[in-house]
């Protein structure tokens, strides 16, 4: 029996890896999977938390719900991302700056 | 009855008047409308009519005209002789450029003369007071391409100022004891004058009171004024000079009309006087009389000797004003104006013929010195006859009107000295003398002009080119000679009580003393006669004439007693010291203070400048540049990258988180 506090600890270091990736990558779609690892780190509390859930597994109809829209955000954004790239024929967030002042 | 007075004088001062016509045409219409006035007030009540003129607060001043014997027989006489001279000036006047200027000053001279008798108020008076200096100033300097003709009437201009202010000085004295300046209720029956009493040293009025001095000086003030106007003694030296001006304005202003004014005002602010200002407006008048006849003895201008006279004689009014004698006062005024006027109009007729002499014959000399006439006898008898009769009058020769108004004061002034102290009976003693040195000068001119023979050129032409006066000027002064005789005055010759003119006025009850009524007249005319017989052998007979002209009795005469040398040197250079020294004080202190104000704003500017670059500009500056640089500092957040908004957001949730964890 595995305790919680392992699946927390691996959740954080995935976390951290993601957060880590989302801020210093120079490319647009490392950042995107960075984002997928702290949301898969979110999923893997969900479902390590729902064994403590006696009554319904609601943590995990949670975590499938997160896959679902987790799978339809990076269809939508590696969409945004090619059309990024066909506008300014890069993908590195660093070059796209418009926004500035 | 005022009303058509009214009308006929605004008629006078014909401004637009270019034609002497119109002119004499005015005076004469006035002189009509002055002889009816004459005729319905003249030893009747007096007529007084007044309307509301301006008010100031409560009190409103009231315009109006009197109308007593006084004002009547001035205007009358005023307007007669203007008439005469207006006529005579037709012909003396003839071809001058200026005429038209002459005829309208001319008429604003009779328009302010006219409101001066007639007004009922002491304002209005001194109104026309000034506007009776102000024409004679115009008139004397008619012809003011001569130089001395400008300085003239610039003198008599400041003369008659300084006596304007003692006149203001009174008037405001008057208003302030009494609140009004009407002269009927001030100086009426039972005016306030009379009702003001003096007590214990205090001068108390209805509705005031100030120290019994204030009397004194108001009665000193308003004699000033007369001083001035009159050419008393202090005053004196404006009118020789105003000779400058043409001689018929010098016989209608400074002569009969305009000097009389200072005596008139005397008369109307009579019940003012106490007896110390009496006192002395009968000293300065007897000082005048002797002083200018002095001087008139050794004149050579036969102008200036006329001037003199003038104010000798009007010496002996202020005489007379002093001494009580009101009513010979005025008649004195009266005869005076006549034979004077008589006087100088032909006085000017001799300057005239000699003036054509003088371009006829194209040789320079004075034409008015008495010293290059003589003889004018033959060529001009009309002039001769009435000059020696207007000369008689003067003198005071029985049979003239001059011996009823001279005698009267005489008589009346030794009466006056009887009980007096012994200083006053100077005052009778010196118009003794002065009377018979009136004879004497006044003789010495027409032995002069008249007798002999001429004095300048013995060449033929000349009695060709002499001759009598034109009409105009002859039957003027044929006129006036009618009224230096006695009947026109007085029915009985010898007898002044009589006189129809001193019965009209308000005169003293004379008093009994019979001796003086034959002693007087017989002394002075008895010296009288025997100087002017003394004149004769002297001037026509050159029998033993002595030469006094080396002794400085002679000197100090001719040179008019050094008072204009004396004013020259006192107050004119006072003036002009006191003016260098001004002058010096502006540039040195005054000037020197501008400048350093000057300086001090300047240096005030420079700090307020400073504070303004430094310190208001720096506040406000500063307030901009915190706003910059804040700007400057939140722009970099602002970095358009995600990761930074990324970073960012993650901290913020993070201090969120510590805050919370803390707070527990």
């Amino acid at each position: 029996m595995i305790p919680l506090s392992h699946y927390l600890f691996i959740s954080a270091a995935l976390f951290s890896i993601g957060l880590y990736a989302v801020l210093t990558k120079r490319n647009s779609i490392l950042i995107l999977i960075g984002i997928e690892f702290m949301l898969n780190a979110a999923i893997l509390n969900f479902v390590a938390f729902s064994r403590h859930d006696k009554f319904a597994s609601g943590g995990q109809v949670f975590a499938l719900f997160a896959i679902v829209l987790a799978a339809a955000a990076v269809a939508v954004t590696l969409a945004i991302i090619l059309n990024v790239y066909k506008y300014y024929k890069t993908i590195d967030p660093t070059k796209i700056d418009q926004l500035r002042d | 009855m005022p009303l058509l007075s009214f009308l006929g004088i605004l008629l006078i001062p014909g401004k637009e008047t270019r034609g002497s016509i119109f002119s004499v045409f005015n005076i004469t219409v006035s002189l009509v409308a002055a002889i009816i006035l004459f005729g319905c007030i003249w030893n009747k009540p007096a007529v007084h009519v007044q309307f509301t003129w301006f008010s100031i607060g409560d009190s409103a001043f009231k315009a109006g005209i009197l109308l007593n014997n006084l004002s009547v027989i001035l205007a009358l006489l005023v307007a007669f002789i203007a008439l005469l001279v207006h006529i005579y000036s037709t012909r003396y006047m003839k071809g001058d450029s200026y005429i038209y200027r002459y005829w309208a000053y001319l008429g604003l001279f009779c328009f302010s003369m006219f409101g001066l008798v007639i007004t009922d108020n002491l304002l209005l008076i001194y109104m026309f007071w000034e506007l009776v200096g102000f024409s004679s100033y115009l008139l004397i300097g008619f012809w003011f391409t001569r130089e001395s003709a400008v300085i003239a009437n610039k003198k008599a201009f400041l003369m008659n100022r300084l006596g304007d202010l003692g006149f203001l000085t009174g008037i405001m004295i008057m208003y302030t004891q009494f609140g009004t300046l009407d002269i009927i209720s001030l100086f009426g029956e039972d005016g306030l004058i009379n009702k003001a009493v003096v007590t214990d040293g205090l001068w108390v009025a209805a509705q005031h009171t100030m120290p019994e001095i204030w009397l004194t000086i108001a009665g000193l003030a308003f004699f000033f004024g007369a001083v001035a106007k009159s050419a008393q003694f202090p005053l004196h030296t404006w009118l020789p000079d105003a000779m400058e001006g043409p001689t018929s304005v010098s016989s209608l202003i400074h002569a009969a009309t305009m000097v009389a004014a200072g005596v008139f005002l005397l008369g109307r602010v009579y019940p003012l006087f106490n007896h110390d200002v009496l006192f002395i407006i009968a000293a300065t008048g007897a000082f005048t009389a002797f002083m200018a006849a002095s001087i008139a003895l050794t004149q050579n201008d036969i102008k200036r000797i006329l001037a003199f006279s003038t104010i000798s004689q009007l010496g002996f009014m202020m005489l007379a004003m002093g001494i009580g004698a009101f009513a010979p006062a005025i008649f004195h005024l009266v005869t005076h104006a006549f034979f004077k006027c008589l006087l100088f109009l032909a006085a000017g007729a001799v300057i005239h013929e000699m003036h054509h002499l003088k371009d006829k014959s194209g040789l320079d000399f004075d034409h008015q010195d008495i010293r290059n006439m003589g003889g004018l006898k033959k060529y001009m008898p009309f002039t001769f006859i009435t000059m020696l009769l207007a000369s008689l009058a003067l003198a005071g020769i029985p049979l003239t009107s001059g011996y009823l108004s001279k005698d009267a004061i005489l008589i009346q002034a030794f009466e006056w000295s009887d009980n007096q102290h012994w200083i006053a009976r100077l005052v009778p003693y010196s118009a003794l003398i002065t009377s018979w040195l009136t004879a004497f000068y006044i003789f010495r001119l027409i032995f002069k002009v008249f007798f002999g023979q001429l004095r300048i050129n013995k060449g033929t032409e000349t009695a060709l080119v002499l001759h009598e006066a034109p009409p105009a000027m002859k039957y003027v002064l044929v006129v006036l000679a009618m009224f230096c005789l006695f009947p026109v005055f007085s029915a009985s010759p010898l007898s002044y009580e009589q006189s129809w003119l001193l019965q009209g006025l308000p005169h003293e009850i004379i008093r009994s003393v019979y001796n003086y009524h034959t002693v007087i007249p017989l002394t002075v005319n008895v010296v009288a006669v025997m100087l002017i017989y003394m004149a004769y052998n002297w001037y026509v007979k050159r029998a033993a004439a002595p030469d006094f002209s080396g002794s400085w009795l002679f000197k100090f005469s001719e040179q008019q007693w050094y008072l204009d040398k004396f004013y020259n040197n006192t107050f004119v250079a006072a003036v002009l010291g006191i003016s260098r020294s001004a002058f010096s004080f502006d540039k040195a202190v005054i000037d020197r203070g501008v400048n350093a104000f000057g300086k001090v704003g300047v240096a005030v500017s420079y700090v307020a400048d400073w504070t303004d670059r430094y310190i208001i500009d720096g506040i406000v500056n500063g307030i901009a540049s915190l706003a910059g640089s804040i700007g400057k500092f939140v722009r970099h957040f602002q970095s358009g990258r995600l990761q930074h908004y990324f970073v960012t957001m993650l901290l913020v949730i993070l201090v969120f988180f510590i805050l919370k964890y803390l707070a527990w």
